[in-house]
């Protein structure tokens, strides 16, 4: 009996461990973390690495939507192409004036709004949604309120034309339809930084600010060796966000060239990003879009780099 | 109070103000006008009469098809913010409480893509969306965005702040990973879960490339892709178009302005520092 009661105990024993090591096999981090990361890396597979993959092979090729199958193998050929084109310089260079205006400016006016709605002040609430709502808007509609308003002889054009500035349709001039691009994208991202700033400031550790008010500090001072450098990292956060948003700009642009080609008036606010779409997309020419596409992504990449060089050398 | 106190806080009120009222004016424009009669535009007094018949004209008139455009849109964005959140939070879970081989993999996969302007993608995932034949369908629309890599970063610094004394206390009483995960992280990242949302509300209500890309049939456009295209027609006719804008922008703000108090906090908690 004693025998015989073991094994039952002993069989009791192994159903016990075979089941706890079944639960211990799917109660793992591995099986869970590979089980929770599935999905997505099935997603990630065939709607990002394989077409990012098919972005570089195809940039090396002469391909046509009509005729994908045909796609012909051509070396460099679509990159000297598009150096030589003197449109793709045009475009990079409508890409970095709308960055350099529009990122700083944005960045400032996002830490001003942030400064000021972080103080206990009346109706902070109503401002920090006020700034916010632009950036969750739709890009086409605050561009199409734009339009209306930066027509020539609205009440805006009128004023903006006593500070010596041409009382013009903007966006139909090919000298004010970049500022006008720049001007929606700072209305829209600002916000954003505000936001992300404000988040920033509540960090900042209150007791930096009582030693300098003890060392006599002013405020610009305790503003200028408190906060800036202990804000670094979010305003590079910030600086390379909307830099990288800068360079996408694409709905504002599509909303103004009405019935006209992509970048009206006549190319002045043609992108990399509008230049890249009408050739690959509009054109049908999907070798060389991919191209303009890669060069664009290596601009980024290195601008980045430049940005994370700048900022870490200051302070 | 100092008079020098004072002065500060006077140049703030006035700084804050005129601030205010630039990012303000836009909207109420869009507001005053979209309830006017043609004739009155750009008038300021003198106004007879208010009209609502600007909107109603967009619910009835066949050539705009506002009714197909926001069901088309409503469904899109049911549908990817579903997929976001089921599929980001997943991930994120595992990069930050889980330890795993291959993780460093998934982490870099994530923040990699992050960085990819998704531009770069654009013609080959064009392609692929063709080839199954989901070019103006809600599929080629909703099945390439159901997951976000900034998103995932996001959620996955939040819950990098649970603490793990929570999720242990979970497993002592019993509950596997998964549950610990659905009953203890669920519910803890609510405010950043609400986040993510918002973003990906506003994101996808938003979006004009993708679905103007993606689509030519005007029956399957979005609300977005649609005003543009009556923005073209009829430019001329402010209110209708400001009627319009209207119509497009006020789902977000309704789902803004429920949400915001946990938006605010959780923008907050999720901690953005490079």
């Amino acid at each position: 009996m004693r025998a015989g009661g073991d094994t039952t105990a002993e069989r009791r024993i192994t159903t016990k461990e075979s089941q706890s090591w079944l639960r211990k096999v799917l109660d793992s981090d591995l099986s869970v973390g590979w089980l929770f990361s599935l999905p997505f890396l099935m997603l990630w597979v065939w709607w990002f690495f394989y077409p990012f993959l098919q972005s570089f092979i195809r940039s090396f090729q002469d391909a046509n939507f009509a005729a994908l199958d045909q796609a012909k193998f051509i070396g460099l050929q679509n990159y000297v192409k598009i150096l030589q084109d003197h449109e793709f310089y045009r475009a990079v260079l409508h890409s970095l004036e709308i960055v350099v205006i529009a990122v700083p400016l944005q960045t400032i006016i996002g830490l001003i709004m942030a400064i000021l709605v972080n103080q206990k002040i009346k109706g902070k609430g109503l401002f920090r949604t006020l700034f916010f709502i632009p950036y969750i808007t739709s890009q086409i509609a605050i561009t199409t309120v734009f339009m209306t308003l930066f027509k020539q002889g609205t009440f805006v054009t009128d004023f903006i034309g006593l500070f010596g500035f041409g009382n013009v349709t903007w966006f139909a001039d090919t000298h004010y339809a970049l500022v006008f691009i720049a001007i929606l994208f700072i209305f829209q991202q600002c916000g954003f930084s505000m936001i992300v700033y404000l988040s920033g400031l509540q960090e900042v550790p209150k007791d930096l600010y009582e030693a300098g008010q003890i060392d006599g500090a002013s405020r610009w001072a305790q503003f200028r060796y408190i906060t800036v450098p202990y804000l670094k990292p979010i305003t590079f956060f910030i600086v390379s966000v909307a830099t990288i948003l800068g360079f996408q700009i694409f709905d504002q642009i599509a909303a103004i060239s009405r019935y006209g080609a992509l970048g009206s008036p006549a190319g002045a606010t043609n992108t990399v990003v509008t230049y890249f779409y009408q050739n690959g997309i509009r054109y049908l020419n999907i070798g060389y879009g991919s191209a303009a596409v890669v060069l664009f992504f290596f601009i980024i990449l290195i601008i980045t780099f430049l940005q994370k060089k700048l900022l870490d050398e200051k302070g | 109070m100092t008079s020098r106190k004072s002065l500060t806080l006077i140049g703030n009120y006035a700084l804050l103000i005129v601030l205010g009222l630039l990012f303000a004016l836009p909207f109420l424009y869009t507001l005053y006008t979209s309830v006017l009669h043609l004739e009155d535009v750009n008038k300021w007094a003198g106004i007879s009469k208010w009209t609502f018949a600007n909107y109603r004209l967009f619910f009835t008139n066949d050539a705009y098809n506002v009714p197909k455009w926001l069901v088309n849109t409503i469904v899109i964005t049911a549908l990817v913010i579903l997929g976001n959140f089921i599929i980001n939070p997943m991930v994120g879970f595992a990069l930050a409480k889980l330890d795993f081989p291959g993780k460093n993999l998934i982490y870099w996969i994530v923040v990699a893509s992050m960085m990819v302007p998704y531009h770069m993608i654009l013609i080959p995932v064009y392609v692929n969306v063709a080839h199954l034949g989901w070019l103006n369908s809600v599929l080629g629309l909703t099945v390439p965005f159901l997951y976000q890599c900034l998103y995932i970063f996001m959620l996955r610094q939040f819950f990098m702040s649970i603490p793990n004394e929570f999720i242990e206390a979970a497993r002592i009483d019993g509950l596997t990973k998964m549950g610990a995960f659905w009953r203890i992280v669920f519910p803890l990242a609510k405010s950043s879960l609400i986040t993510m949302s918002i973003l990906a509300f506003s994101g996808t209500w938003n979006s004009y490339l993708i679905p103007s890309t993606f689509t030519s049939d005007p029956a399957k456009y979005v609300l977005v892709v649609g005003l543009n295209s009556v923005k073209d027609q009829f430019f001329e006719n402010t209110p209708l178009i400001m009627s319009g804008v209207v119509l497009t922008t006020l789902p977000i703000l309704i789902f803004f302005f429920i949400f915001q108090k946990q938006y605010i906090e959780g923008i907050s908690s999720s901690g953005v520092k490079g």
